[in-house]
This record gives structure tokens, C-alpha cells and sequence, in this order.
């Protein structure tokens, strides 16, 4: 059974053994974070921090929680949303889609039924630099909160509509969120609200159960909204309350949610910030000012954060693994029901975010540059800059197969296809543009636009069987086993093969 | 030098070899384990067996770099020619260089022959076959013939047809310094500097420079036999003639070696056959994933790359070079100062005057550590520039080697991939990196350290520990 809140994940957490909770001490300024990244990089607990050093708050501080394993980052996911937890890459995925095709209706519950409402501030009692918000790495512009879930107005859907954007703390009031356009909240905020002139009214919701915190990771269609796929997820409705200052709808069990308007033709400064490409992507730019009017929590909240950039390379932090949990079956799904021939969708594990492999059959000439087409102007726009496509029995879970394909299959002189080259949106966040190229865009994306690639990696012709059939390659690896060989490599085969 | 018997028994000092009897093995055939276990990562494999030759399996390979793990793929050979473990990739590949014809020559030393037990043909070593082969196979041995300059060495894979009878596949180089009735010997489970030597020899396309004019003569001591003089230490030697130089003999599997230069075959008739009193012999699962002759290839290419662009322009601005398994040799990986804009343009297109096998290079900063190919498979997405960054030749160019397409000989581009900063950026266009020692003050880091070590929590094996020191290393 999935857990129903945020509290009750770090207690199945605990139960696990995957939970490190301190006591003693520690600073918001670095020390978290430091001690987080210690942890993301030798693959340790998820650290939660009980008593943080100059807080007015009892908040409790969570490094990373989303965090997953380097082989196997799909476990405490799957553990959360109540499924075995020793599913295959492969399966992981399947149950997720088979989930997400169910989608339920949330349920609204009355303020008091509602344990984000535990505590609530407004007017000149709002004070949000009350709670503890990291301090992330040297060299950020301020304090972040970072793995939230923002709540803002649908025009579509009574539910409102859920997605990710950090916000920067500037004083007890006043925040900067990351809207960069293109998006769909931005969207609306940049296109619709500013230009009438009106605040857009919006809910940042930290510490919400996680099958919200997955749907906010997901690209949802318009039409549809993240509250039904969040209740397909856990196989039960979400409770929603509605907020204090507004008629938006908040997630009841949240830890804290924080209310208030994005303001028109009001900027405040964003960044630095050490992001998700794991480097620092300077310079400072304008964002949207939030201004807040109420705060809402539990008691001794716990408030979640994730050391940006420090799921890179080997390492893995909440939003790559959130990538690969959540945005790949998403996306996998989202690929089929718009009619692609998709195996998989799936980040490259080594920078999420910049680049997916698609496992998938060639059905028609041209199909390939259909499928990326597709993706670039729609969920794949801002963020992702390449895809690599390789033929559908090629897993895409091993990245070892996926260099050697891209090795072997893809032809520098016919196989690699740059998009509109140079004519494309890009986010400023990225490193290869110069800053003159990055600044000054008033919406959020860079100055300079940028190219897209895809890389067929696929086979043209009849790929060459490397192995042995499945049976004796089964016998072997139990023989290996036998022979005292432990490893994930050689543990059982219906886990075997999809590890990352 | 290090016996190949001694090494065996350094890996399973190590707990990096792990012994399978025939009891154990099943009935499944010592090639599918052979791959499984490099496919898995795994150890190497010592086939214990009640008839014939012992075996082992994985002992020039090792892990990929697709996971932080304990070992790096190069780390057994490392241990074989005599480094630490855990020595940098640039070490390795200054010691292979110093094997072939860029290293010192030495005294040759003799020492008696280990195989001193002669059997009475093939059959006595009952060498396996694999679960697709029509014939019991040899891999990894070195052959050996002589000439008037001197005895030449090359790698060397093949069948056993008969009791006394070979067909093998040699450098096209090798076959061509041999004719019908030449004697040659073949020399299995050598020294790894010796296999070493043969594959670099190989590869460089120096088979026709004497050993006496390489480093490892001296290196490895040696014996003569009726073919040309093979290291003392060798567990089983075949001295043949040559039956036939232009045998009609399609292998069902070639080794990687024959990606880089041209194969021959051969056919020999066995005249003797001698070995140690408890051989072993090395096996590679051709054509397998991460296989020991593919590893082998890779590294002694990278090596030769390595040493020759690194004395091309008079200045050594390579920290590393490589061709990975994971990449089956398809792709070169390099990291490198960029000494000027344009550099890497140059840097890249040298590569691929050098050596045919690939057709597409990555370069990465020099600051960029070997042993982080995660920090790699990262920065060519994200450093790199999609549409400048990403740069190909006029479709002119001949097709690489080792690649499955345009292996009929059409021309077309080659691609770099340039994911190094750009020298003519302004220093405070450089990103920053987000790292455990550049994003925290020591004071901080260290708090880190002891809380998680009073939990328990240590470093991984590779955790990025120069970072603690707020800046890499490389190698």
C-alpha cells in the first residue's frame, strides 16, 4: 500500500534501514547540504536533520529523500507506492504505466481533517525565514527551496495544475521563483496573467506525500490534471484542502504550504544556483517575485531539499532519480498513447535531464525524426538537448549497451541530426552558452537560442546476436552464482539485467 | 616479469579469481560462463578441469565504467605487468608502451623452460569449445617465428582441427614474414607482458620489429624453441611447421586485434607439443562484451595513441587516452589541454590519422580523472554545445574499422565531440563545478566527514577524493 504522506515515507524509510536521523546540531548554512552530498555520493541513507542550528522552527530538515540507489534507483520508489522492491527496471516502468492508466479523482477534505493546516500564519505572523531553508553550495545567490511542488491555476481542470519550480528566499515576505517559459505554469503566468496585469495566485507545497511529488516531476497533458494521476499512483484518492487566501486546492497531508500571488512586471533576482548539470550556472538573472500571504504546516514540519548537481555522473540526488522514476514512465507513456512504437523513454543516467535514450521500433522511414520532432516541442523543449534512439531489444536501462550501440550503430555521416540548428529555446541554466547569451531574456529562457539532436543509434539491417541463448545464459549465471560470486549482476534472474 | 601461473594466484589473492571445477561448471559450456561473468562484471574464472588444460577466463578485462566500482577495467593488467592494483591509467599505458619498440631493450635473460612435459599431441590438452564452434579453439597466445633479424611475436587465435593439427589467424604481417614449411611456435598463457607485448606489436603495426629491439626483451625471460624463442614461463608451447600459408579457413569468431590490422590464417601442423606439470591457459570469449582480447586491443591502442600524440608536437598535453570495452573500440576518448583554440580540432583529426578503428573522438578537459567515465558520459552531453560543439568532417573520409556500418567501403564523416571549455572564453565564463570540495569550506567538509564516519559511512571506492583537496586528479 502506497504511504499517504511525506512523514510516513521517511518512516518506511526508517524501517528499511534507509534513514539516517541526527540529533545533534547542524547548521542550514552548508552543513545539511554538505553532509547530503557526503551521503548522494557514497550511496549512504537519507539523512534527516532534527535540530538545525539557528531556526525559530522545529522543522526537521531531509537531504535528498528521492534519492535512489546508483544500480537500482527505482527501489524506494517502488517501496513508497507500495510495490515489491525488487522489481526490474523494465517492471518498475510497467507498474508506474499500468498506475498512471488508472487515474483517480481527488477527494476534498475539510481544513480541520487537513494536517498541513496544523499550524497556520497569516498576515504579519507570515514569516518565512522562520523555517530553516538550506543554504545550498557556496557560491548560490541565497537560500533555496528546491523540491517543492507548485500549486497554481488550470484553466482546465477544478484541480489546479502541479509542477516543480524552485523558489530563492529574499526576505520574510518575498521569494523568487524559477518560471522559465515554455512551461506550462510559467506559461501562464508570463502570457496570461502578467499580461492582464493580475497577480497569478500560487501554493508552494513542501513536503507533500509522494505520489504528488512524482506527478509534479510528470509532463500531465492539458486537460488533465496531476491530482488524478497522483491518486492513479498511490491506487487512492489525494486529499486536497483549500488554501487560506486563495481558491486554490493544496495536498491536505503536506508538511508546509506556503501561500500567496506571483506579482506582474515584478522581478527579483535568481541565482546563482549549483544546478543539474552539476555546475554552477551563473549569472544572476530576474525572476518572478513571489509575494507571500500565508504560511500553513504541520508540527515540526520536515522540510525536504536537494543538493542540485550533485546527481551527475556516478552519483545520484532526488531529482535525477525523480527523472528516472517518474518523468521516464511518463514520458514512456505518453509516447505510446500518441502513437510511437516506444519500448522505453528513459533519462541517461549520467545527466538526466540533458539527455534520453528511447528504446523503440523503426516502423516507417522517417519515423525517427517524427518521434523527436514530437518530443522537442512538447516535454522535451527546454531541458533536454539529445536523444538517442536505439532498436527496441536494446535495454535501456544498461548503459553499457546504449554506448555500444551508440558506439557501433550510429554513423557520424547519416545518424546524427541536429534540429533547427541554432534556432531553438533553450534554458539559461546551461553552460555552453556564453552568459552574453544567456541573459537578459525576460521570460525566463536564454537570449540566444540553441540546436536540438537526435542520434540514431538503431540498426540498419539485422543486428548481431552477441550471446548465448537466455536459458544457458541463465544456467551460467547460476553456476557463477554457485561458485560464490555475489553482485547484483548475478543475484536473481527476474531483477537481473535491468539494473541501470 | 610475472609468470602467468604467479598472476593467477595474485588475483585469487585478491579475491578478483574465482575457481569453477567441472562438478560445479554443469555442463555449461566455459565460453558462456567465460562471458557471463565479464558481462556481469564479474571475476575472472579459473576453469578447473578434471581432463585436459586448466583455464581462465577474464584475466586481461575487468569491470566496466558504467558504475563507481572497486577496480577499474585495466586493473588486472595493471597487477600483471607488475603495477599496483590501483595504479593511475596513465601508468598502464607508459608500461605497455615501454613493451614495444619505444621501450629499452635489456640482456636478454635465459631461464630454463617451465613446460617440460611433452604429451603426446592437442588432445592431451582438450581445449573447449565454444557453444557456437564447430572446432575446439585457442585464443590468447603468442606466436612466434624467426627471421634473420630476429624472433618476431603477434597474437595469435585459431582451432585445433586435429591431433596435430592447427588453423590459426595471425597479423597478415606475421603470415607474410613466413612460408610453407617455416616452423613457428605458439605460446600459451604467457607472462601478461608478453601477451601484452604481442597485441602492441600488433596493433602498432610493428610486427616486423624484432622483440630484440623492443622492451620486453629482457622484460621476460626467454627460451628458444623450434619456432622462434618464447618466454620461459610459458605454461604450453606448440612448435609447428607451416602446412600451408593460404589455407581456405573462415574463423567463426575473430579477435579484436583483427579490427585494427589485417588477419591471416594459417594452417600448421603440430611437430610437439610441451607443458608445465599443471598448466593453465588463458581463454577469451570472442566476440562477447567486454572479452579480454577486446580489452587487450583497446588498451594497447590506447597506449600507441597515447605515446604518439603526446610526442607529436613536442609537448605532452594528453593526460589520458582511451578506447573502452563499452565502447567495443568504436570511439576514442581523450582528455586533453587545450593548448589554443583549434587545438582540438587538430588533436582529434591526428587520432584519426593514427589509427582506422574509430571514426568518432571525445574530448573531455584534462581535469576530467580517468577513472570518473561517469564525470565523461556527463560532460560530452552538457559541456558540449549541440550544434558547435558537435563537429563533422566532409562526408569524404573512409569509413572506420571497427564500426557495423559503411563496411562496404563508402565514404562519409567522422565526428568529434569538443566538450572541453573554449580557451578563448573569459575565465568567468567557466562554470564552476558542484563538488563535494568546491562547494563547501574545509570546515564544513570536515564536519561532513566525521558525522558520517561515526556512522559508519566511508568512502566509496571511487569517490572523487581529490575533490576533498579542491582540485582532480587525473590518470
Amino acid at each position: 500500500m502506497a504511504v499517504d504522506s511525506f512523514r510516513a515515507y521517511l518512516d518506511r524509510l526508517a524501517d528499511g534501514g534507509d534513514l539516517a536521523e541526527f540529533e545533534a546540531g547542524v547548521s542550514w548554512d552548508l552543513e545539511a547540504s554538505a553532509i547530503t552530498m557526503l551521503a548522494n555520493q557514497r550511496d549512504g541513507p537519507i539523512p534527516a536533520f532534527r535540530s538545525i542550528a539557528e531556526s525559530e522552527t522545529d522543522a526537521v530538515l531531509v537531504g535528498d529523500p528521492y534519492r535512489g540507489s546508483r544500480e537500482r534507483p527505482w527501489d524506494r520508489i517502488a517501496r513508497s507506492l507500495g510495490m515489491a522492491s525488487d522489481l526490474s527496471g523494465a517492471d518498475y516502468y510497467a507498474a508506474v504505466i499500468d498506475r498512471l492508466s488508472s487515474p483517480r479523482e481527488p477527494r476534498v477534505v475539510d481544513r480541520p481533517a487537513a494536517p498541513c493546516k496544523e499550524v497556520v500564519k497569516t498576515g504579519g505572523d507570515v514569516d518565512l525565514l522562520s523555517f530553516p531553508w538550506p543554504y545550498i553550495h557556496q557560491g548560490d545567490g541565497g537560500r533555496y527551496s528546491n523540491l517543492q511542488t507548485l500549486v497554481a491555476p488550470a484553466p482546465d481542470s477544478e484541480w489546479g495544475r502541479w509542477s516543480s519550480h524552485r523558489m530563492m528566499l529574499h526576505d520574510e515576505t518575498q521569494a523568487s521563483l524559477l518560471l522559465l517559459a515554455g512551461e506550462q505554469v510559467p506559461n501562464l503566468y508570463y502570457y496570461q496573467y502578467e499580461r492582464r496585469d493580475q497577480p497569478m495566485p500560487v501554493a508552494a507545497v513542501i513536503g507533500a506525500e509522494p505520489a504528488v511529488e512524482y506527478s509534479a516531476d510528470m509532463w500531465i497533458p492539458s486537460g488533465r490534471s496531476e491530482a488524478t494521476f497522483a491518486g492513479g499512483l498511490k491506487e487512492e484518492p489525494v486529499d486536497l484542502v483549500p488554501c487560506e487566501t486563495s481558491d486554490l486546492l493544496v495536498p491536505a497531508s503536506a508538511e508546509l504550504v506556503i501561500e500567496g500571488r506571483v506579482l506582474p512586471g515584478e522581478r527579483l533576482d535568481e541565482g546563482p544556483f549549483g544546478d543539474y548539470f552539476g555546475y554552477m550556472n551563473g549569472p544572476r538573472r530576474s525572476m518572478p517575485t513571489f509575494e507571500i500571504d500565508a504560511i500553513t504546516h504541520r508540527r515540526a514540519p520536515r522540510v525536504p531539499f536537494c543538493v542540485e548537481g550533485s546527481g551527475v555522473g556516478y552519483d545520484r540526488n532526488s531529482s535525477s532519480t525523480l527523472e528516472v522514476t517518474a518523468a521516464g514512465p511518463d514520458a514512456t507513456l505518453g509516447l505510446r498513447a500518441a502513437g510511437f512504437d516506444v519500448e522505453f523513454a528513459v533519462p541517461w543516467r549520467f545527466t538526466s535531464r540533458t539527455v534520453w535514450v528511447i528504446a523503440t521500433n523503426c516502423p516507417y522511414p522517417g519515423y525517427l525524426h517524427e518521434l523527436a520532432n514530437f518530443i522537442f516541442t512538447t516535454w522535451g523543449m527546454l531541458h533536454i538537448d539529445f536523444f538517442v534512439f536505439v532498436d527496441a531489444d536494446v535495454d535501456p536501462f544498461d548503459p553499457r549497451a546504449v554506448l555500444t550501440a551508440f558506439a557501433l550503430e550510429a554513423d557520424p555521416d547519416e545518424d546524427f541530426h541536429q534540429f533547427g540548428v541554432e534556432r531553438m529555446p533553450k534554458v539559461p541554466l546551461n553552460i555552453y552558452q556564453t552568459p552574453d547569451e544567456k541573459e537578459g531574456a525576460d521570460v525566463g529562457t536564454s537570449k540566444a537560442k540553441t540546436a536540438k539532436a537526435y542520434v540514431d543509434a538503431t540498426t540498419d539491417g539485422e543486428r548481431i546476436r552477441r550471446h548465448a541463448d537466455e536459458e544457458l545464459r541463465k544456467r551460467a549465471r547460476a553456476v557463477i552464482r554457485e561458485a560464490g560470486v555475489s553482485g547484483a549482476e548475478f543475484g536473481s534472474d527476474e531483477s537481473r539485467g535491468e539494473t541501470e | 616479469m610475472i609468470p602467468f601461473a604467479d598472476y593467477l594466484r595474485g588475483l585469487r589473492r585478491d579475491d578478483d579469481l574465482v575457481a569453477i571445477t567441472d562438478g560445479q561448471r554443469d555442463d555449461v559450456p566455459v565460453d558462456v560462463l567465460a562471458a557471463e561473468a565479464l558481462d556481469g562484471n564479474g571475476p575472472a574464472l579459473r576453469f578447473e578441469r578434471d581432463d585436459g588444460v586448466d583455464l581462465a577466463s577474464g584475466v586481461f578485462s575487468g569491470p566496466d565504467q558504467m558504475h563507481c566500482r572497486e577496480s577499474a577495467p585495466w586493473s588486472r593488467l595493471s597487477l600483471g605487468l607488475g603495477l599496483d592494483v590501483e595504479a593511475p591509467l596513465v601508468d598502464l599505458l607508459d608500461t605497455v608502451v615501454c613493451l614495444g619498440p619505444t621501450g629499452t631493450p635489456e640482456k636478454t635473460t635465459y631461464t630454463p623452460q617451465a613446460a617440460s612435459r611433452t604429451l603426446e599431441d592437442l588432445q592431451a590438452l582438450s581445449f573447449p569449445r565454444g557453444v557456437d564452434d564447430t572446432w575446439p579453439v585457442i585464443s590468447l597466445g603468442v606466436a612466434s617465428i624467426t627471421t634473420d633479424d630476429g624472433t618476431h611475436w603477434a597474437p595469435v587465435y585459431g582451432v585445433v582441427v586435429s591431433t596435430d593439427t592447427l588453423r590459426v589467424r595471425v597479423p597478415a604481417s606475421l603470415a607474410s614474414l613466413s612460408d610453407d614449411g617455416d616452423t613457428v611456435a605458439i605460446a600459451l598463457g604467457v607472462p601478461p607482458a608478453a601477451i601484452t607485448a604481442a597485441y602492441l606489436l600488433a596493433v602498432a603495426d610493428r610486427v616486423e620489429t624484432p622483440i630484440q629491439e623492443t622492451g620486453v626483451e629482457g622484460a621476460v625471460p626467454l627460451v628458444p624453441t623450434n619456432g622462434g624463442r618464447v618466454p620461459s614461463a610459458t605454461e604450453v608451447v606448440v612448435e609447428a611447421t607451416v602446412a600451408d600459408s593460404q589455407p581456405d579457413f573462415e574463423p567463426d569468431r575473430r579477435e579484436a586485434w583483427e579490427h585494427a590490422v589485417a588477419g591471416a590464417s594459417l594452417a600448421l601442423d603440430v611437430t610437439r607439443v610441451v607443458a608445465t606439470d599443471d598448466p593453465v591457459v588463458p581463454i577469451s570469449p570472442v566476440g562477447q562484451p567486454m572479452a579480454d582480447d577486446l580489452q587487450l586491443t583497446g588498451l594497447t591502442t590506447a597506449a600507441h595513441l597515447y605515446h604518439r600524440v603526446n610526442n607529436y608536437w613536442g609537448i605532452s598535453p594528453v593526460e589520458w587516452l582511451l578506447l573502452p570495452p563499452s565502447t567495443e573500440l568504436g570511439v576514442c576518448f581523450v582528455a586533453s589541454d587545450v593548448l589554443y583554440a583549434g587545438f582540438e580540432w587538430q588533436l582529434a583529426n591526428i587520432l584519426f590519422s593514427f589509427s582506422s578503428l574509430f571514426d568518432t573522438v571525445v574530448i573531455v578537459d584534462d581535469d576530467v580523472p580517468s577513472w570518473d567515465f561517469g564525470r565523461v558520459l556527463s560532460d560530452i552531453w552538457v559541456k558540449a554545445h549541440p550544434s558547435r560543439d558537435w563537429l563533422f568532417s566532409e562526408p569524404d573520409a573512409p569509413a572506420a574499422k571497427r564500426p557495423n556500418y559503411r563496411q562496404d567501403g563508402t565514404t562519409g564523416a567522422r565526428l568529434y565531440v569538443d566538450a572541453t571549455w573554449d580557451p578563448r572564453w573569459d575565465d568567468s565564463y567557466l562554470a564552476p563545478r558542484v563538488t563535494f570540495g568546491k562547494s563547501f569550506p574545509e570546515s564544513v567538509r570536515e564536519l561532513a566527514r566525521e558525522f558520517w564516519s561515526a556512522r559508519g559511512l566511508e568512502p566509496a571506492d571511487c569517490d572523487p577524493i581529490a575533490d576533498d583537496l579542491d582540485g582532480d586528479s587525473t590518470g
